[in-house]
């Protein structure tokens, strides 16, 4: 009798001190094939089951089943498998940083993305915001503070002299509104996060990165590399700033420590890595995209995919010094003995245009050689005779 | 009171009077020469692209599905009844899956962009471009590729419709008669449509209706039949204002395939 006592007593004192340690706000609640039910709601959800329709038959969706089982894969260990299993994933090829999830639960991730997190947690990380801003329903609350919004404008112009300072309110609360929304869903993703397999630290590590990737575009173009902790009063976010600072000071306040896990991000996008890099080096940033390649090195080395596109990148600069530069890496590529054949194409371009031309046509050669059938095959050609 | 009401009307006439459309510009195009002679060609009907919603107090489209649906099935019925006054046979589009559907899209999407330009560049008299000038000009189209979508081989025609419906709310409309007081011009509701006929031999558009002002509520069949008739005007078969033959409707193939 006396055993049993103390089992159920400590069993409480267990079961207390667990649920004294969890004082993590509570996920949103999860309803199975939620259907809307409201007016406004099932119009943005038809509007958003024409927009998918769309997306689905887009030329730049990529396919692969291989990347789009990874990304599902991450969405899954993120916010668990019975919430991430309706969700339709489309990865679109667009060389920018952004997902974002539509009303009526469709995911669209870009390619950049991918391209700039490091690893399944970062993913994860902005897989959970995107799905948080789904669970929470914002798309509607958005559309309602908008309609809210714009009706007061219009009566305010029409009611009130001089109504300018009213209706400057009503956008700056608008975006306002918006922004308190993104912070709802970076604490609902963070949330996921934490509770998923993932280092809840990786939320931040993802704007810090960004901040990173900004900093260096904009001394790239010559501009002034300046973070803000506030937000102006027509942006749709908080700064990059404001969230790395919460999103940091959340995971250290949750303290989650995990056992280092096998990474697969490195191994899925191996495939797609010179594609997507080739997409970023075509955006004209010299100093966020040598940026990019210098955080994807840290974390590989110069791999033949990263050499080839940096070569590409300085080629494409063009300065009598990025020729030269661009050789090497090209030559470093060849070296490594797995180079495509257009790394013999951009080796032997930059060579001539160095006034190298009897090393750059025997490159060119070289890329002919490997790719009889390419589509400037004949271009080159002239080059050479 | 009254004199009060006669404000509210007489600055309501000065406010539709101020937002009457601009008279210049033309609803309709058919390539010079362009005949279709009835019961000699086979008509496909792309998926229409049909929205209907509300226009907010502040003027925002508000997108409802039940007059969604409503709309596409009022307007595939009419279509259908419709189709005898073409005077050729029309049929549904059979939406391919898988890879075709892709270039499907591309299409719909291209006929979208197209149709804009007219309406831009052409149909606006001071707006025309300078190879769209001369009188009885007009050489549009979508490429000869289109034939080669998948279900369009024995085809002749592709017939593609759009409607937009923004129905002014109540709220939308107290504030078009205060908007009147202070004589500032508000509009309620829109409601526009445009149909293109695309040659599927050549690729070149012979034919499109475009009316940013349209009538009929095309969230009940009278209204829809209306619209239709609306959509379908000038076209180039047969007039569609004949009498419609009641065994023709019975014996209509479906086309009401809005989805």
């Amino acid at each position: 009798m006396r055993i049993p006592m103390v089992g159920l007593l400590l069993a409480t004192a267990i079961g207390t001190s667990a649920l004294a340690a969890d004082k993590r706000p509570p996920l949103p609640t999860y309803t199975q094939a939620y259907t809307p039910t409201t007016v406004d709601e099932r119009g943005i959800w038809m509007e958003a089951d024409e927009r998918e329709r769309a997306q689905r038959d887009s030329r730049s969706l990529v396919k692969d089943p291989a990347l789009n089982a990874y990304v599902r894969g991450v969405l899954c260990r993120t916010v668990g498998e019975d919430r991430c299993r309706s969700v339709r994933l489309y990865i679109d090829e667009v060389p920018a940083f952004n997902a974002f999830m539509t009303p009526n639960g469709a995911m669209v991730v870009w390619t950049g993305l991918l391209l700039r997190v490091r690893n399944e947690a970062e993913l994860g990380a902005i897989l959970g915001h995107e799905f948080g801003h789904f669970e929470l329903r914002h798309s509607l609350k958005d559309f309602k503070s908008h309609r809210a919004g714009t009706d007061l404008m219009a009566w305010a112009s029409i009611l009130v002299r001089n109504s300018g300072d009213i209706r400057y309110a009503m956008v700056g609360q608008m975006y306002a509104f918006s922004r308190d929304q993104e912070r709802e869903a970076d604490m609902t993703g963070f949330q996921y996060l934490a509770r998923s397999q993932y280092p809840s630290s990786a939320a931040a590590d993802v704007w810090e990165h960004v901040m990173g990737e900004a900093d260096a575009t904009a001394i790239g173009r010559r501009g002034r590399a300046q973070h803000k902790y506030v937000a102006g009063v027509f942006a749709t976010h908080p700064t990059d700033l404001a969230r790395a600072t919460y999103l940091r000071a959340a995971s250290i306040e949750a303290h989650d420590v995990k056992p280092a896990a096998v990474d697969t991000h490195q191994a899925a996008m191996a495939k797609w890595l010179p594609i997507f890099l080739n997409d970023q080096i075509k955006l004209n940033d010299f100093g966020g995209s040598e940026y990019l390649l210098a955080t994807l090195a840290d974390g590989t080395g110069w791999t033949t995919s990263l050499l080839c596109a940096r070569g590409d990148l300085y080629r494409e600069r063009g300065n009598p010094r990025d020729l030269v530069s661009a050789a090497q890496f090209y030559q470093e590529a060849v070296g490594k003995g797995d180079a495509p054949p257009e790394a013999y194409r951009g080796l032997g371009l930059a060579l001539l245009r160095s006034q190298r031309v009897a090393k750059g046509q025997a490159a060119l050669a070289n890329y002919l050689r490997l790719k009889p059938a390419a589509t400037d095959a004949a271009l080159i050609a002239k080059l050479i005779s | 009171m009254i004199a009060f009401c006669r404000a509210i009307v007489v600055a309501l006439m000065a406010v539709i009077a101020a937002t009457a459309p601009a008279h210049a510009q033309e609803k309709t195009g058919v390539k010079p020469g362009f005949v279709l002679r009835p019961g000699t060609a086979r008509i496909v009907l792309m998926r229409p692209s049909i929205r209907v919603g509300a226009q907010s107090t502040g003027g925002m489209y508000e997108p409802n599905a039940d007059w969604t649906d409503q709309a596409k099935e009022n307007i595939g019925a009419a279509l259908a009844k419709a189709q005898a006054g073409l005077g050729n046979s029309v049929v549904g589009y059979v939406e391919p899956v898988g890879a075709s559907s892709a270039k499907v899209a591309e299409y719909q999407e291209l006929f979208g962009a197209v149709a804009s330009s007219v309406i831009e560049y052409q149909f606006f008299k001071g707006n025309r471009l300078p190879t769209k000038k001369r009188k009885d000009q007009f050489e549009w189209g979508l490429g000869p590729d289109v034939r080669t979508l998948p279900g369009l081989e024995a085809a002749d025609y592709a017939l593609f419709i759009t409607t937009e419906d923004h129905f002014g709310s109540t709220g939308r409309k107290v504030l078009q008669v205060f908007a009147a007081m202070a004589r500032v011009g508000v509009t309620a509701g829109v409601h526009k449509g445009f149909a293109g006929l695309v040659d599927l031999r050549m690729g070149e558009l012979v034919w499109l209706n475009a009316d940013m002002q349209m009538g009929g509520d095309v969230r009940d069949a009278e209204g829809a039949d209306k619209r239709v008739r609306q959509l379908l005007e000038g076209f180039p078969g047969k007039p569609v204002e004949a009498p419609v033959a009641v065994t023709a409707v019975a014996a209509a193939p479906p086309i009401a395939s809005a989805h």
